[in-house]
């Protein structure tokens, strides 16, 4: 009888304090044949454990062009949140998944990329931002990748070598912002809302793009209403939700936005998609 | 079809026989309910399992309270043991029983729940089967008594069902007088559980008498009949944000009692029950009336007033189930009806929606 509920075991085998009340694990499986049968694509979810506190479910953050570890970045909010923060490398997790559907990368052959995201919002887009450069890497398949990201405050921006590395990169056009009030003094990005940023400063052109938003519903929405006023297709749009989740397999009930179930039809949604959807999110 | 008759005396009998051949037996009995050894305990009829065949209320009163939900979907189902060692985990299964089970006495209500159950549950559902409901499913018959007197709570029949409906039984029973029973076979599983009765099964049924039986029961049912236009209503999300919705739903208090009586409600939640080192993973039932349902970590939440979340409970028995699991999300039992403390009456939010659907020029509602 195959558990559905059950996890398998992961080794943490690195821990990086991204900023304050944030960190990131890299993963690993205990179990050699897991291991090996293990595979994901970019935009996919897990159930995490700490035994004793529960699950939580976050994307994997890693990109699937690396597979090495997978890796998780989580804030501590919470019980089970609180308890993974107390874990040290070398300790046990357990982990189920991949679940639910991935970032469409077929569609984007040959188009310019924005990747748009606030605060913790940026380890789900992490993962197909080098899934997307690696693959262009090697065979040019998409054109100019430009990241908009940004958080509270200059602490508060995860990921901060990578946002230097891909501020480096050619190709890549890398635009960073903290909210009013939350910039220092020796900060070199802009000062506003992400959405707010996005229309006023970096101004992208909508031919050939698609945008790609992840952030809290509140942000999704302004910056999807920012992009039409750029001239954006509903198409041209394409978010991932992180609704609270318990099982990941569409049963335990709680993720739904009407019929759709962000577990199992999601996380990853096109624009055109929600706005089909009723207001329930 | 194979049918017979049996005495309705002979239940008892039956259960005897049942049990006799290593069954587990699930019947309504009467069951305190407040303080067993009290002078007022209070006896509410309530599905559990019986060791002798007295004292059983199969056809007798309505609906058990707690309809045969959790003889699928455990009320708290431990899914694997675990034990911290160091920086190790060791996950250790947990040893389920699952004894072949006869339920009898089920009403045709609860007896079309199992399907829909089934359609969370299985591999039909995206592919993941919870082999905890499976196993129970499989290994469980349900013997169905068509109901003689429905009370005003009760509206199977504004849902496609019906009083005498056959609907997910195994092998059903009907009263068509002179304490007889007609016994229809309606399964395999159905045809097993008759074998073991054989000796109490006499001749054919009659099949006129217990069709007569059932339309009369029918006739009694006079809550709202036409359930077809509340999915199409609900399928026009601009209906999502109807003024329908906060005005009727304000007076609900979010106790979540509708939900754990419901037979086809399967909202869970997965916990961690820790002591020391070890501990269990559980799935406990759920409910989507809680505020904490859908709270995101952040502090958002997308169903943050109760009408939301009364909402939500609608649509899932009339739209998202239909349209996501093919199955019925309401099977019309009342139980709901029964056990809200503010008298919340699903059956008026179904009015109203039919109402709306069929008149669509109607002015709202101030």
């Amino acid at each position: 009888m195959s558990n559905i509920y059950q996890p398998d075991l992961m080794t943490i085998t690195k821990v990086i304090q991204e900023a304050p009340g944030i960190k990131t694990f890299h993963l690993k499986f205990q179990d050699e044949e897991v291991a090996n049968n293990f595979s994901f694509e970019t935009g996919q979810f897990g159930e995490y454990s700490a035994f004793g506190a529960g699950e939580s479910t976050f994307c994997i953050a890693s990109s699937p062009t690396r597979p090495e570890h997978i890796e998780c970045c989580f804030r501590e909010t919470g019980k089970v949140t609180a308890a993974l923060a107390n874990l040290t490398e070398g300790d046990t997790i357990g982990f189920r998944g991949p679940y639910g559907n991935t970032f469409p990368l077929d569609d984007w052959k040959g188009k310019n990329l924005i990747f748009i995201g606030g605060g913790i919002a940026l380890p789900p887009l992490r993962s197909v931002i080098w899934n997307c450069l690696d693959l262009r890497e090697q065979d040019g398949r998409f054109g100019h990748i430009s990241i908009v990201y940004g958080a509270r405050s200059v602490q508060d921006l995860v990921y901060k070598r990578e946002i230097e590395e891909w501020n480096q990169m050619e190709n890549v056009t890398m635009v960073k912002t903290v909210d009013p009030g939350g910039e220092t003094d020796d900060w070199d990005g802009h000062v506003g809302f992400v959405p707010h940023v996005l229309e006023n400063d970096f101004k992208p052109d909508p031919e050939n793009t698609v945008a790609i938003v992840c952030g809290p519903p509140i942000m999704i929405k302004f910056a999807f209403e920012a992009l039409e006023r750029l001239g954006f297709k509903q198409e041209q749009m394409v978010t991932t939700m992180e609704n609270r989740m318990k099982c990941g397999l569409g049963k335990c009930g709680r993720c739904n936005i009407g019929s759709v179930y962000v577990c199992i039809d999601g996380p990853v949604f096109t624009a055109t998609q929600l706005a089909a959807l009723p207001n329930d999110f | 079809m194979k049918t017979a008759t049996l005495n309705k005396s002979d239940i008892g009998k039956c259960i005897d026989l049942l049990l006799q051949a290593d069954l587990r037996v699930i019947a309504p009995r009467l069951q305190p309910q407040v303080d067993e050894d009290g002078p007022d305990a209070l006896e509410v009829l309530t599905f559990t399992e019986v060791k002798s065949g007295e004292g059983h209320q199969v056809g007798k009163g309505l609906l058990p309270l707690n309809g045969v939900k959790e003889f699928l979907f455990a009320k708290h189902e431990p899914l694997f043991a675990y034990e911290k060692r160091g920086k190790k985990i060791e996950i250790i299964p947990v040893h389920h029983e699952y004894p072949q089970t006869v339920i009898i006495g089920v009403r045709p209500c609860d007896a079309a729940s199992i399907a829909s159950l089934e359609s969370v549950f299985s591999d039909a559902n995206a592919g993941f089967e919870d082999p905890f409901f499976t196993e129970r499913r499989s290994r469980t018959t349900f013997i169905t008594y068509s109901c003689t007197a429905p009370d005003s709570s009760c509206f199977c029949t504004s849902v496609e069902l019906s009083p005498d409906s056959a609907k997910g039984s195994d092998l059903h029973l009907t009263e068509i007088g002179d304490g007889r029973l007609h016994v229809e076979v309606i399964t395999k599983a159905g045809e097993a559980v008759a074998k073991q009765l054989q000796e109490l099964l006499k001749g054919e049924g009659d099949q006129a008498t217990r069709e007569k039986a059932g339309a009369e029961v029918t006739e009694k049912l006079t809550r709202i009949r036409d359930s077809a236009p509340i999915m199409d209503w609900l399928m026009d999300t601009a209906n999502f944000d109807d003024e329908m919705w906060q005005r009727l739903g304000e007076k609900c208090i979010g106790c979540g009692a509708c939900t754990f009586v419901c037979p086809t409600c399967h909202c869970f939640d997965i916990v961690d029950e820790n002591k020391g080192s070890k501990g269990y993973r559980v799935k406990i039932w759920d409910s989507c009336q809680f505020d904490h349902f859908t709270l995101h970590a952040s502090g958002h939440n997308p169903r943050d007033w109760q009408y939301k979340r009364y909402r939500n409970r609608f649509n899932c028995k009339f739209k998202i189930y239909p349209e996501k699991f093919e199955t019925p999300g309401c099977v019309g039992c009342g139980r709901c009806i029964r056990a809200c403390p503010v008298n919340l009456d699903i059956t008026e939010y179904m009015a109203e929606v039919a109402h709306k659907a069929t008149n669509p020029n109607a002015i709202k509602a101030e």
